[in-house]
């Protein structure tokens, strides 16, 4: 097991392409377990290709362990790559899938046995060793894919969305024994998903790139609770962020933020007035989750909103209500056993540790 | 249509009136297929049937003579020589043509003008086999001055040896010592040497013989004079010891005799060793000045009797096996004609660019991400070619490879358009034979009838799996 | 202008790229490759463009160091012959009077069984379909004889015996094009969805209208790469044409060219002219409609 390090990594593809890359830097730990998320075609795929050595460099480095790795080919970068479409070969057996690539390495034959059926073991493949690809369900290739990374025992784990072409059930499923794989090998992996539930569930680290950009790099809870920009914000939890424009005024020497209408209103103690009047901005974009707004009133500092009810989704244990305050359209969970009706007018209100406040250009979190 | 009764919705229309129902809507449908089905049966399947019945009846179709046809194929050398070359088309022909089309759709991913290459490769296919076979005919033409193949052979073979002023007869077995007639005798490495020994103050003359007439025009050989002596030198003559006028002298210089011009010739001393050397002039007279004293010999060099470029007779039907001391029957069998080589280049220039294209989009069907995931695993790009592409290429290949089997089953316009006159029979093949014995010289149907079943039975089973096997794939 | 089937281009030269047989070895392998495939076109070409003198005296690639040998002189010749029996111009146009019809008969008959097969509504098409299908495997080789016989029978009949004409050699051509037309054409027209004739129906289009402004026009492709292909293989046949027309006044070019190599005297000048004519047709063809050609040849893998 080994680190892997990226620095100011970079992609173009042709002279006058966009990047497809833009100076990312990440630092995977030893035995760390790190998700690269972000939309479809955020450059995620691209990157961990470039990790595993099939897409070349356009500047920066790569490293793994303490070596760098930019001009070796995939077969001397010691990793394993665990593709989307599994990638089997189709006219071999599972055991000879697994054994491949210690076949090509030369390594003795007792040897190879063991390490497969080692492996066979842990992923419960045992009774598939001689059936072809072909033969196997979905969840199954996908642990053979898994068996042919283990096997090798590479000094990190490469993995791009394999879990998007299982079913849900599946993938749930799934996810908790790559979660397990993890933890009993104590292996060095980089997991790519566009899924943020994924994201969240199975990595020790995220980083969220978009555009090409590293947007923000940290643990799941850093993320959801300090998201670095709107777009962070955004794309971590589900259902996701709700965001207002709002405007800034000043009164009484402190700050108040207000939607068009005047039916949301934030008020903000003084360190946090400090940081918005610092920024200098006249307007913000005021970020809340839909899980942190309460259906009741509240005074002081925080956020307090006049809204009505649109539509509600009844899920159980929890409504989603979406509301309309003034021209704005937000979405609430609140607990189902408060009955509510549609037109209903609620007065609601959200804690100020809940409140993010964003630059209504750059979005970067101001608080 | 049929209108429903209000009593009874469920009562089936009365039989006639169903039927009737029936051919008005789809007349039409029937009317459009009717041409395809009548022209079939009447053109394809009616004779495919009488074929049948015609190879189990005699020449004139008149009396039913059972097997009898299929033993006359059997025991007939010229169809087993039929047989004989399409076994050795199939086993050469597909495997190669295949390989060849694989190792080139594998290269054209890598270049820029994959398009361009392609359709040169491709093109040969839309020549008519006719075309092409003239095409080759002429490159594998035996004349260094036509053929483009004798015409390196030849240049490569001047390269190593240029012939001799005076070239030996290879295709008779000549030797430079058959041509020694007076004091001379052959030597060791194909020369020819003085039997006579000299010092210096003498002469030696050397008589050869069989030089053709051609040669000493050629070379303008003149009348031989006798050698004269040189004080501190060695003076000879090389001449052409045969007289038409008086041929049974073969010891001295008669008038009409030639001296041989152009012998390049080297003085050899008694330990063996050259000297001196020099060449004879225009009648065949040489001198040695200041030589040392010593007992010597003259050696004519082999180089003068080089063969001179014999090309290869691509065309013809000289057998690559030996089988010369064998009976005709067994000879038919196992003899394999030169021209089955020339033909099947060619064929190969025709229908490679076929396999290419098959090979090439099965190549660009395959998952890249299995091809990433064996360079991952620590597979070179040799090992992956052969242990992953070409494995999972395995049904485009086998479908190219049995399309050419099949292809070459039924051979006919290369071998007739390409074989001179003397190889047609020994380069005939099935189909060539059906033609021959159905129809030069009148229609006979026997024999020829029971040849076509015979095809039909080796071709039908291999186009049954191939298509079974493309319809496996395709949906 | 591609004759790719369709391929993820960029993706494959960035594989082929990391791999390590470089670059340009792959190029001057090919390109060897390339020279070796052209010699024999170039060298046929060459020797109809020189004189016949120069025949057997020095090899055709003497054109290169002495570029003025070239001359247009054999094909003046042939062209003064203009289409007098027996010449190459006649034999030309006696290959289109044979290739055209034949051509046009089975895409015409093969798109009217295939509309019958995929759109029809009686029972059995399945198995019409799997049979004739199945008669693609048959050689024509075994047809021959019984057919000339039949036609024979119809002289006697009808007192029309095709055998030695021109229809004689087409019909022949058609009925062993037609199992590969079908299953070509019966395979496209699949793919077109029932609600299109649906929609003409309910207009109130006969079958015959149906299929001639709606599925025909959407058959185009299909069409071309049948009719291609079929114009390749009838053009280029020659056994065929032995055999129903071989002591015929006009023969096509095929049979032109090899009764000049069962001459005593090698008339190259013909052969190589003749040769070039022959190949100059299906070339153009070929060219114009280089994406169906490999369309027809990635399906008629079979014939």
């Amino acid at each position: 097991m080994s680190s892997v390090t990226l620095r100011d990594l970079t992609k173009q593809y042709g002279g006058n392409a966009a990047l497809s890359l833009d100076s990312v830097n990440l630092e995977v730990a030893h035995g760390e377990f790190v998700c690269l998320v972000g939309p479809s075609g955020c450059g995620k795929t691209t990157a961990l290709r470039m990790i595993a050595g099939l897409e070349s460099v356009t500047s920066g480095e790569i490293e793994i362990g303490d070596r760098v790795v930019n001009d070796l080919s995939p077969r001397d970068r010691d990793i394993a790559l665990v593709f989307q479409s599994y990638a089997l070969y189709p006219h071999m057996t599972v055991f000879d899938n697994m054994s491949f690539g210690l076949k090509l390495r030369k390594v003795p034959k007792d040897d190879i046995i063991a390490a497969v059926t080692d492996a066979a073991r842990i992923l419960d493949l045992e009774q598939y060793l001689d059936r072809k690809p072909a033969q196997l369900s979905g969840g199954q290739r996908q642990r053979v894919a898994l068996g042919r990374a283990i096997v090798r025992n590479p000094a990190a784990f490469l993995m791009d969305e394999p879990l998007s072409n299982l079913d849900a059930k599946l993938r749930v499923q799934t996810r908790a024994e790559i979660a397990r794989l993890h933890h009993r090998l104590g292996a060095t992996m980089i997991y790519v998903t566009h899924d943020q539930v994924e994201a969240m569930t199975m990595a020790d680290r995220i980083a969220v790139i978009n555009l090409g950009k590293l947007e923000q790099v940290g643990s799941p809870r850093e993320l959801y609770d300090s998201p670095a920009n709107q777009f962070v914000a955004g794309f971590i939890g589900s259902p996701s962020m709700n965001f207002v424009p709002m405007h800034v005024e000043s009164v009484d020497g402190g700050i108040r933020v207000v939607s068009a209408g005047g039916d949301i209103d934030v008020t903000l103690d003084d360190a946090e007035s400090a940081m918005i009047r610092s920024a200098g901005v006249s307007d913000v974009v005021l970020g809340i989750r839909p899980e942190h707004i309460d259906n009741q009133p509240r005074t002081g500092r925080g956020l307090q909103m006049r809204a009505s009810v649109e539509v509600i989704e009844f899920l159980g244990n929890d409504e989603h209500v979406h509301l309309s305050s003034g021209s704005h359209e937000l979405v609430a969970i609140v607990d189902a056993r408060a009955p509510l009706t549609i037109g209903d007018s609620l007065t609601l209100s959200a804690s100020s540790e809940a409140i993010h406040l964003f630059h209504p250009e750059t979005g970067v979190a101001l608080k | 249509m049929t209108s429903v009764t209000a009593e009874s919705p469920r009562v089936a229309a009365p039989r006639a009136s169903r039927q009737r129902g029936w051919w008005r809507r789809n007349w039409v449908s029937i009317a459009f297929i009717a041409p395809a089905v009548i022209w079939l049966l009447a053109i394809v399947v009616y004779p495919t049937i009488a074929t049948i019945r015609f190879s189990l009846y005699n020449e004139s179709a008149t009396k039913f003579v059972g097997l009898h046809n299929f033993g006359s194929v059997f025991s007939t050398d010229s169809i087993l020589t039929a047989f004989k070359n399409n076994v050795v088309w199939v086993l050469i022909f597909p495997f190669f043509v295949t390989f060849i089309g694989l190792m080139v759709a594998v290269l054209t991913e890598r270049i820029r003008w994959a398009t361009a290459f392609k359709a040169i490769i491709v093109m040969p296919i839309v020549f008519s086999t006719t075309a092409s076979a003239l095409v080759w005919r002429t490159i594998f033409d035996l004349d260094p001055h036509v053929g483009v193949v004798n015409a390196i052979e030849q240049t490569v073979s001047d390269w190593f040896s240029t012939p001799g002023a005076y070239p030996l007869n290879s295709a008779i077995g000549q030797t430079a010592a058959s041509l020694a007639s007076f004091n001379a005798t052959g030597g060791s490495g194909g020369t020819l040497v003085s039997k006579s020994i000299v010092q210096p103050g003498g002469t030696v003359m050397m008589g050869l013989t069989r030089v053709s007439s051609l040669t000493l025009q050629t070379l303008g050989a003149k009348t031989p004079v006798a050698p004269q002596k040189i004080a501190g030198g060695i003076a000879g003559l090389v001449w052409n010891d045969f007289s038409p006028s008086q041929t049974s002298n073969t010891t001295t210089i008669v008038s009409d005799e030639h001296g041989l011009p152009n012998l390049r010739l080297s003085l050899v001393n008694s330990t063996g060793s050259s000297v001196a050397s020099t060449v004879t002039n225009a009648s065949g007279d040489f001198s040695f000045s200041h030589v040392a004293p010593g007992s010597y010999h003259v050696e004519i060099l082999a180089s003068n009797f080089q063969t001179s470029f014999v090309g290869t007779f691509w065309l013809g039907s000289q057998s690559i096996t030996p089988t010369s001391g064998l009976n005709q029957t067994a000879q038919s069998i196992l003899s394999v004609p030169l021209i089955d080589l020339a033909m099947i280049i060619s064929y190969i220039w025709i229908w490679a660019g076929f396999a290419m294209v098959l090979i090439g989009a099965g190549l660009a069907a395959l998952n890249r991400e299995v091809l990433e995931a064996a360079e991952i695993d620590g597979a070179t790009e040799w090992q992956t070619l052969r242990r992953v592409t070409i494995p999972m290429l395995a049904p485009v290949l086998t479908v190219v490879f049995v399309t050419m089997v099949i292809n070459v089953l039924k051979v006919f316009d290369i071998i007739l358009n390409m074989a001179p006159g003397s190889s047609q029979g020994p380069a005939t093949t099935l189909a060539l034979s059906i033609y021959n014995d159905g129809f030069t010289g009148g229609i006979h149907s026997g024999v020829a009838s029971a040849i076509a079943v015979i095809l039909f039975l080796l071709v039908v089973p291999v186009m049954y799996w191939n298509l079974k096997k493309l319809k496996g794939g395709s949906p | 202008m591609t004759i790719d089937a369709p391929v993820k281009q960029s993706r494959v030269g960035r594989l082929a790229k990391r791999l390590h047989l470089s670059k340009t070895v792959v190029n001057v392998i090919l390109g060897l490759v390339a020279i070796f495939w052209l010699v024999p076109t170039i060298s046929l070409l060459v020797i109809s463009l020189r004189p016949e003198s120069l025949f057997g005296v020095s090899g055709w690639w003497k054109v290169f160091t002495d570029p003025s040998q070239l001359t247009f002189g054999n094909y003046s010749t042939i062209f003064s012959q203009g289409f007098a029996t027996g010449g190459v111009l006649d034999s030309l146009l006696t290959s289109l009077e044979i290739t055209i019809p034949a051509t046009l008969l089975v895409t015409m008959i093969s798109s009217l069984a295939a509309y019958s097969l995929v759109f029809g509504s009686w029972r059995g098409r399945d198995w019409i379909f799997f049979g004739i299908v199945g008669l693609m495997v048959v050689p024509l080789q075994v047809a021959l004889i019984p057919v000339v016989q039949l036609y024979r029978e119809m002289g006697n009949l009808f007192g029309l015996n095709p055998y030695g004409t021109i229809p004689g050699v087409i019909i022949f051509h058609v009925a062993f094009g037609l199992p590969f037309g079908i299953f070509l054409m019966r395979n496209f027209l699949t793919g077109i969805p029932r609600d299109l004739l649906e929609a003409g129906r309910i207009e109130g289009a006969g079958e015959w209208k149906i299929f001639y402004r709606i599925v025909l026009p959407l058959a185009l492709p299909a069409i071309a790469s049948l009719a291609i292909f079929q114009f390749i293989w009838v053009w280029n046949d020659l056994l065929v044409a032995l055999v129903f027309l071989g002591g015929n006044v006009h023969s096509p070019l095929t049979i032109f060219l090899y009764d000049q190599t069962r001459s005593l005297a090698a008339n190259y000048w013909i052969v190589s002219t003749g040769a070039v004519v022959s190949i100059f047709v299906p070339l153009i063809v070929f060219f114009s409609f280089q994406r169906y050609f490999v369309r027809g040849v990635l399906a008629g893998a079979v014939k």
